[in-house]
């Protein structure tokens, strides 16, 4: 038998069962194999397909170095891997679920500040006052770098934050967010705004190929199970360029 | 990692010959340098560029990208007043997505600073003609200097009038096309300020101050970020300040595009400034220019070959004066072969006493590569 065409899922939570039941409107049933606790599963009615289930970051590092083929997870994993991630990485379809914003977040107490251009201006004030850059804590390094670049604000300084990043500005860390968030309910409980352009990433979880991936020819129409004509198509064109 | 291929010896000595010549202390800096220096000096856009290393604890610290920050450290640390310092080793840059062999990671670079000599156009002619002389070393016939200068941008807008921190920020900006003409538009057009910005900025500071806390407490605010009501307030009256007149005229933006598009043989662009504006620091400016032309032509500099470029800055660059690079026709246009210039600034951002600098960068991978061969 020829090697199977890898599908990455997400392994746990609100977005594993999310992804079971968008698999099972499009007519297909995730069966892990052995005990519950499997990592890999098979998807019933679609034989060349094996599952890999995975945490929703390690899909984006798998699809961005080519070990499996397809997989879903959320675009701003995706988008942080690398500012280049589409040489690599083709997103195929919007799922409509895992939904979030990936923002810039300021202090409310700074009634002066609304926009990117307000925090060019306070970081350059906070630079010729105290010789130091403005701290920005984010686990979006790239995503964040990237933004700021694009509204040219340049004296600031990333802070890699792990959890918790809400925190930093009332723990004294850092005085601006970059973060996920869905509802704002938690920003605004730790007395944060999100600036009016400050919106980086509307993000949700989207089905991927990988480019960096080897695809046989088997590989490729076999994708059919899972991607619309269109798709499959759009895909293989990528694949062959 | 990309390296590149090693110079033969005889290539080298030529190359370096120059350079050793400038009578300066052969200095062997830290190959291991401060992660976080690194990036307050040269901002969170270099981080793409460096090499980071971490210790077990999870300290980072990052590969020396270049030796103009690592030699001035030590010169600090020497405690002298002034110092002359002379570099050959390996410095470390991850190169840009899709980057040519032009840009290896790991790469050889020799070099020369100067601290703490009274700045004039002499020393640097003194620095530039010994790039270029080493530049030539390598036998290319194709060469060319670009010259710019960050001081007469800011000599320029002095010239006309421009609020000294508009002017500020536009000439730290030079080097990053795409943040100058955000702040150019921006800088044309009245600052808004809403119902309540306009409020507080019409009270005087203690009054507006205290309005600010009452908006704090009204909506039960925590004041984090390390931004108290004195400097909102500032911020605010400045900003209506700035509201009340626009911070660039219509005249000021049409004179700075000008300049901006000035491109060419050193002299004429020079003249074309000179027509631009009469102010006293743009006229000092150019006089510099003048006597640092003569010091390149004495020093041996081919100026057929040279072009003033009142754009050329460099984004990561610590230089805030006079600067050049020196290219090959045969060499992308981002690979120069030797880069130096004047950095004045620096020493004092580094912690130190204000102090002149200025120094070089040569490249003889660059300068070898296809006359060895």
């Amino acid at each position: 038998m020829s090697d199977p065409l890898i599908l990455a899922l997400p392994s746990k939570g609100r977005l594993k069962e999310q992804c079971e039941a968008w698999l099972e409107s499009a007519g297909y049933r995730l069966e892990t194999s052995g005990s519950g606790r499997g990592y890999t599963a098979v998807l019933k009615g679609a034989p060349g397909i094996t599952v890999q289930l995975l945490s929703a970051g390690s899909i984006a590092a798998a699809l961005d170095a080519g070990d499996v083929h397809l997989g879903v997870t959320g675009e701003d994993l995706l988008r942080e891997r690398s500012e280049d991630i589409d040489a690599r990485v083709m997103l195929l379809r919007p799922l409509g679920f895992g939904s979030a914003d990936v923002v810039v977040a300021a202090p409310e107490a700074w009634i002066d500040v609304d926009t990117m251009a307000d925090v060019d201006e306070v970081a350059h004030d906070y630079l010729a006052r105290t010789g130091g850059r403005l701290r920005v804590a984010t686990k979006y390094t790239i995503l964040t770098r990237t933004f700021f670049a694009a509204h040219g604000v340049v004296d600031y300084r990333i802070v890699p934050s792990a959890g918790a990043t809400e925190g930093a500005p009332a723990a004294g860390s850092a005085e601006l967010i970059v973060d996920i968030t869905t509802t704002g309910t938690t920003l605004t409980a730790n007395n944060l705004k999100i600036l009016k352009d400050g919106i980086i990433l509307k993000s949700q979880a989207n089905l991927a190929a990988s480019l960096t991936a080897i695809w046989s020819s088997a590989q490729k129409s076999g994708a059919a199970a899972i991607l619309s004509k269109d798709e499959q198509a759009g895909l293989v064109a990528q694949l062959d360029r | 990692m990309r390296c590149e291929d090693p110079v033969p010896a005889p290539a080298l000595d030529a190359i370096r010959a120059p350079l050793a010549a400038l009578n300066a202390t052969l200095s062997d800096p830290p190959v291991i340098q401060p992660l976080n220096l690194m990036l307050d000096l040269a901002g969170e856009a270099m981080r793409a560029r460096l090499f980071v290393v971490q210790d077990e604890g999870g300290r980072e610290a990052c590969l020396r990208p270049d030796f103009t920050v690592a030699i001035a450290r030590e010169h600090f640390r020497s405690g002298g007043a002034s110092g002359r310092y002379r570099y050959e080793g390996r410095a470390f840059r991850v190169a840009p997505a899709g980057a040519l062999d032009s840009h290896p990671e790991e790469f050889l670079q020799v070099g020369v600073e100067v601290f703490g000599e009274p700045a004039s156009p002499g020393a640097d002619a003194e620095i530039l003609g010994a790039a270029w002389r080493a530049a030539c070393a390598g036998g290319r016939g194709d060469l060319s200097l670009r010259l710019g200068d960050v001081a007469l941008f800011g000599a320029v807008l002095s010239s006309l009038d421009v609020a000294p921190e508009v002017a500020g920020r536009l000439v730290r900006a030079l080097g990053r096309p795409r943040q100058l003409s955000v702040l150019l538009q921006r800088a044309g057009r009245d600052a808004a300020l809403d119902a309540q910005e306009a409020r507080i900025a019409g009270l005087p500071r203690d009054a507006a101050m205290a309005a600010i806390e009452a908006i704090w407490a009204q909506k039960d605010l925590e004041p984090i970020g390390g931004r108290g009501a004195a400097e909102i307030a500032e911020r605010l009256a400045a900003k209506a300040f700035a509201a009340r007149s626009p911070r660039l005229t219509a005249a000021q933006l049409k004179t700075i595009d000008r300049y901006l598009a000035l491109s060419g043989a050193p002299q004429d662009v020079l003249s074309d400034v000179k027509t631009l504006t009469g102010g006293a620091a743009a006229q000092a400016a150019l006089e510099s220019w003048a006597g640092r032309l003569a010091g390149f032509r004495q020093a041996g500099v081919d100026l057929t070959r040279a072009t003033l470029n009142t754009r050329f800055s460099r984004a990561f660059g610590y230089y805030d004066g006079f600067l050049f690079e020196v290219l090959s026709a045969s060499l992308p246009a981002d690979a120069p072969l030797a880069a130096g210039g004047r950095y004045d600034g620096l020493t004092e951002r580094l912690g130190g006493m204000t102090s002149s600098a200025v120094g070089c960068m040569v490249r003889p991978a660059r300068v070898w590569m296809e006359t060895g061969r």
